[in-house]
């Protein structure tokens, strides 16, 4: 597995964070290729499912970023979100996620930087805790083509 | 047909001998209760139990039942193309199942086996299945096998009858299938009379224990419309929280959602249990449901096991009183009650 | 506690002949021992079915969702906090209801009882203020009330009704040396992939019959996410992710709304424990934000308001 590289899901809301990465883009900041970025309305807009899903469809780690507390477009979008993911980073990881797998970020649109220096945070914090399976389907019956299906995707390097 | 004694300390060798040439299942425990299982070894088989928590319809229609397999990558030829997944082949013994679980089988193969369409997975796993009954002697309370027209020691729906008489078991073939299983068995003892007529008593004080509690005979006249406006589902659906433990648990429960499963290029289809307690079994398409009522699926239930199976079979009830519906409904809707008010509702010719 | 019986149909009588209720939501005799089943009494003939026993577990608040019309509740402590949640929640209004408050002395856990009897089915059962006798072929077995209740109600530290129009007994005393989290911490403290399997083999036996969901007064989404196929956010097969993902998000959806009273563990045919995965979100809410569930009829539920400093330690 030494090619392997850790894809992280993040979802990163319109306002601050996304323009934050646009930020890096046009200040030619280098951070890893390991993100694929989903852009939401708000951070209040994440639903656990969005998160157990990403983590289902192969994602290894799994970072949600919004803008700073008082800062929310839709004035508390934030203040909720950061109640939710309090309770479901402490659920998932009480049943056995790994935590260096979810992380969560305040980034306004002007911290290019701090984008930057986060992504390359989460990538290695993910990359050290290696592989994730624990959501990845594999029916019990064991049908070849399903076992090989997970085994191809788990191998995709991009 | 050929009777054999085994004793009990003998079993196990003779469960031994089976298990070279076929896969071999029965009720194994599992923490506080029983569950089918293909035995690993002969000392897992424990026949000490009443009935198993979940019925062994899964050995015939489990619960996932992946069917066929696809591919979606662009550059195969055979892309989006079903190709069948292998189905059961390898003879199976099923050891110590319960005369009502087996009589189940025999009730959902009209609808899996019919003139116009024979499901080949169900009947695959049937004809590769020799069904070893186990007699029951010490039915539950919940019981009422023989209020739905079969009995503790039913030997219809069974290749082989067991009975559990002094120092081990009176194996009786009921079928050719049967037969040929007890056939040179090394094990084993020919029978005497005298064991198949303790055999027989055993059998008809076992049957005189179930409880009666209902007679369905006055509901074949009835006619469908008159109970389906009853007003006593509206007292019955009450208590419903519409979860699906009466049907995942019941031996006759049949229906089931096919879902295909896409991960990457690759998808599988999946048969899946499904229930009419659950709205989503019923919703079209268009977002009508003809079911979104409470009301109308706890009724849909009970007429399609006691009424519409009947009317439309012949036969049945699709019901065999194996009683789990009513040991492990969260709310104690329990079916001998309905089905008694079903019957009571009927102008019954005197 | 069986006193309730007669004070619950003479309310019931009361209230229907005076036509201020529409029927009674309350419980009649079981079919089965340590059984009872909800019923709804619309006619005053009928009262006569209501009873309170030990077998009064299944929580009423579970049939208020969205009534129109007015109803009268028999509620016990947790019932009562379910009933406040649901008021919260638009799910009823205050006065469409008249909540019967019943003190509660916790209610018996039949699994425990039959586990107990090892395969012994009971037909008969007797209960005291302080035992159970339980009865069957050629047996009979005597418990001490208190080690025979449901694992929530041997923590409960709300058993007096917290809502109610009327109260139809005197307030129990309510325990004060309980330490709720007790096994929440035991796990907290085993590594995480210790963590995953305990979970793994906690959940191994589900059957996808959503019992425990259905049981759950909380539960009333008129599509739950287990429904919705686009996207289809969960497989409906037996494979452990798929009832991982069930368990888990059946459970955050619980996140400061569960009162802990056991309905979907008395539910589970297969015995499962699933309140594992919700005690551990009731102590978070209890810890984080400092909020008990349905105490406080004006307060909002914990995930429906913020403080500005809430804790935000993981967050960069």
């Amino acid at each position: 597995m030494s090619e392997w590289e850790p894809k992280i899901v993040a979802f990163l809301c319109n306002w601050c964070s996304y323009g934050a990465a646009d930020l890096a883009g046009v200040s030619r900041l280098q951070y890893p290729a390991n993100i694929r970025v989903i852009r939401v309305p708000c951070s209040g807009r994440i639903n656990p499912k969005f998160i157990l899903a990403a983590l289902r469809h192969g994602a290894d780690g799994v970072w949600v970023s919004g803008c700073h507390p008082g800062d929310c477009h839709y004035i508390e979008g934030n203040y909720y979100a950061r109640r939710k993911f309090a309770l479901l980073k402490s659920l998932l990881e009480h049943t056995g996620i790994d935590p260096r797998r979810l992380h969560f970020s305040w980034i306004s649109s002007a911290e290019a930087s701090k984008f930057a220096q986060v992504a390359r945070e989460v990538v290695e914090t993910v990359r050290a805790a290696g592989p994730s399976r624990h959501f990845i389907k594999t029916l019990p019956q064991g049908e070849a083509a399903w076992g090989q299906a997970t085994a191809e995707l788990q191998a995709e390097v991009v | 047909m050929l009777k054999i004694f085994v004793s009990k300390d003998n079993l196990p060798r003779l469960v031994d001998r089976l298990m070279a040439d076929n896969q071999v299942l029965g009720p194994v425990r599992e923490g506080e209760a029983y569950r089918f299982r293909a035995l690993k070894e002969a000392r897992d088989l424990d026949l000490n139990f009443q009935n198993t928590r979940l019925s062994p319809k899964d050995l015939m229609h489990p619960q996932t039942d992946p069917l066929f397999a696809y591919s979606l990558r662009k550059d195969d030829p055979e892309a989006g193309i079903l190709k069948e997944l292998p189905r059961q082949t390898a003879q199976r013994v099923v050891l110590g199942i319960r005369p009502c679980d087996a009589k189940a089988f025999q009730l959902v193969d009209v609808n899996f086996v019919t003139d116009t369409y024979r499901d080949p997975w169900w009947e695959a796993r049937r004809n590769a299945t020799v069904l070893v009954g186990l007699g029951c002697t010490q039915p539950c309370s919940t019981c009422f096998c023989t209020a739905v027209g079969t009995g503790p020691f039913d030997s219809s729906a069974l290749d082989v009858l067991m009975t559990e008489v002094e120092g081990g078991y009176l194996l009786a073939a009921v079928t050719e299938k049967g037969e040929a299983l007890l056939q040179d068995a090394p094990e084993a003892q020919s029978a005497t009379g005298e064991m198949a007529e303790a055999a027989e008593k055993i059998a008809l004080e076992a049957a005189k224990k179930v409880a009666k509690p209902f007679v369905i005979d006055p509901l074949k006249d009835k006619p469908q419309t008159e109970l389906f406006g009853a007003e006593f589902w509206e007292e019955v659906q009450f208590a419903c929280i519409n979860c699906g433990t009466c049907t995942y648990l019941c031996p006759t429960c049949w229906c089931f959602d096919i879902q295909d499963e896409v991960q990457g290029d690759r998808g599988v289809r999946l048969r899946l249990w499904d229930a009419c307690m659950f709205p989503l079994f019923t919703l079209h398409g268009s977002g009508h449901n003809p079911r979104s009522q409470k009301l109308q699926r706890v009724r849909q239930r009970f007429m399609h096991k006691f009424k519409y199976y009947v009317d439309k079979y012949g036969d049945g009830p699709a019901c065999v009183g194996c009683g789990r519906c009513v040991q492990y409904c969260p709310v104690n809707i329990d079916i001998r009650r309905v089905v008694a008010m079903m019957s009571a509702s009927c102008v019954c010719p005197t | 506690m069986h006193a309730y019986t007669e004070k619950i149909r003479d309310a019931a009588r009361r209230l229907l002949a005076e036509k201020k209720v529409d029927g009674v939501i309350g419980f009649r005799r079981g079919t089965l021992p340590l059984m009872n089943e909800p019923v709804f009494v619309r006619h005053v003939d009928h009262v006569d079915q209501l009873i309170w026993d030990g077998n009064c577990g299944i929580n009423l608040a579970n049939y208020l969702t969205k009534r129109k019309d007015r109803v009268a509740v028999v509620a016990k402590g947790c019932d009562s906090r379910n009933i406040v949640v649901h008021i919260q929640e638009n799910q009823i209004t205050r006065d469409q209801l008249h909540i019967l408050g019943v003190p509660c002395q916790g209610m018996l856990d039949r699994k425990g009882i039959l586990r107990a009897l090892n395969g012994r089915e009971p037909l008969e059962v007797e209960e005291t203020d302080s035992q159970v006798r339980v009865s069957g072929e050629g047996f009979q077995e005597v418990f001490a009330r208190r080690e025979v209740l449901q694992d929530n109600c041997k923590i409960c530290i709300h058993r007096n009704p917290v809502i109610y129009d009327e109260l139809l007994g005197e307030m129990v005393e309510e325990p004060t040396d309980v330490d709720r989290y007790e096994d929440v911490r035991r796990l907290e403290s085993l590594s995480v992939e210790e963590r995953w399997n305990h979970f793994e083999e906690l959940i191994a036996s589900c059957i996808r019959c959503y019992a425990c969901r259905n049981a759950c007064p909380q539960c009333y989404c008129p599509t739950c996410f287990v429904d919705e196929s686009r996207p289809q956010w969960v497989g409906k097969s037996l494979d452990p992710t798929d009832t991982r993902t069930f368990h888990l998000l059946r459970a955050y959806h619980m996140a400061g709304r569960c009162t802990d009273c056991g309905a979907c563990e008395r539910a589970c045919p297969m015995n499962i424990k699933v309140r594992q995965f919700t005690k551990k979100l009731e102590k978070d809410a209890k810890e984080l934000f400092d909020y008990e569930v349905g105490i406080v009829l004006e307060e909002r539920p914990p995930l429906d308001t913020y403080r500005p400093d809430d804790p935000q330690d993981f967050i960069k």
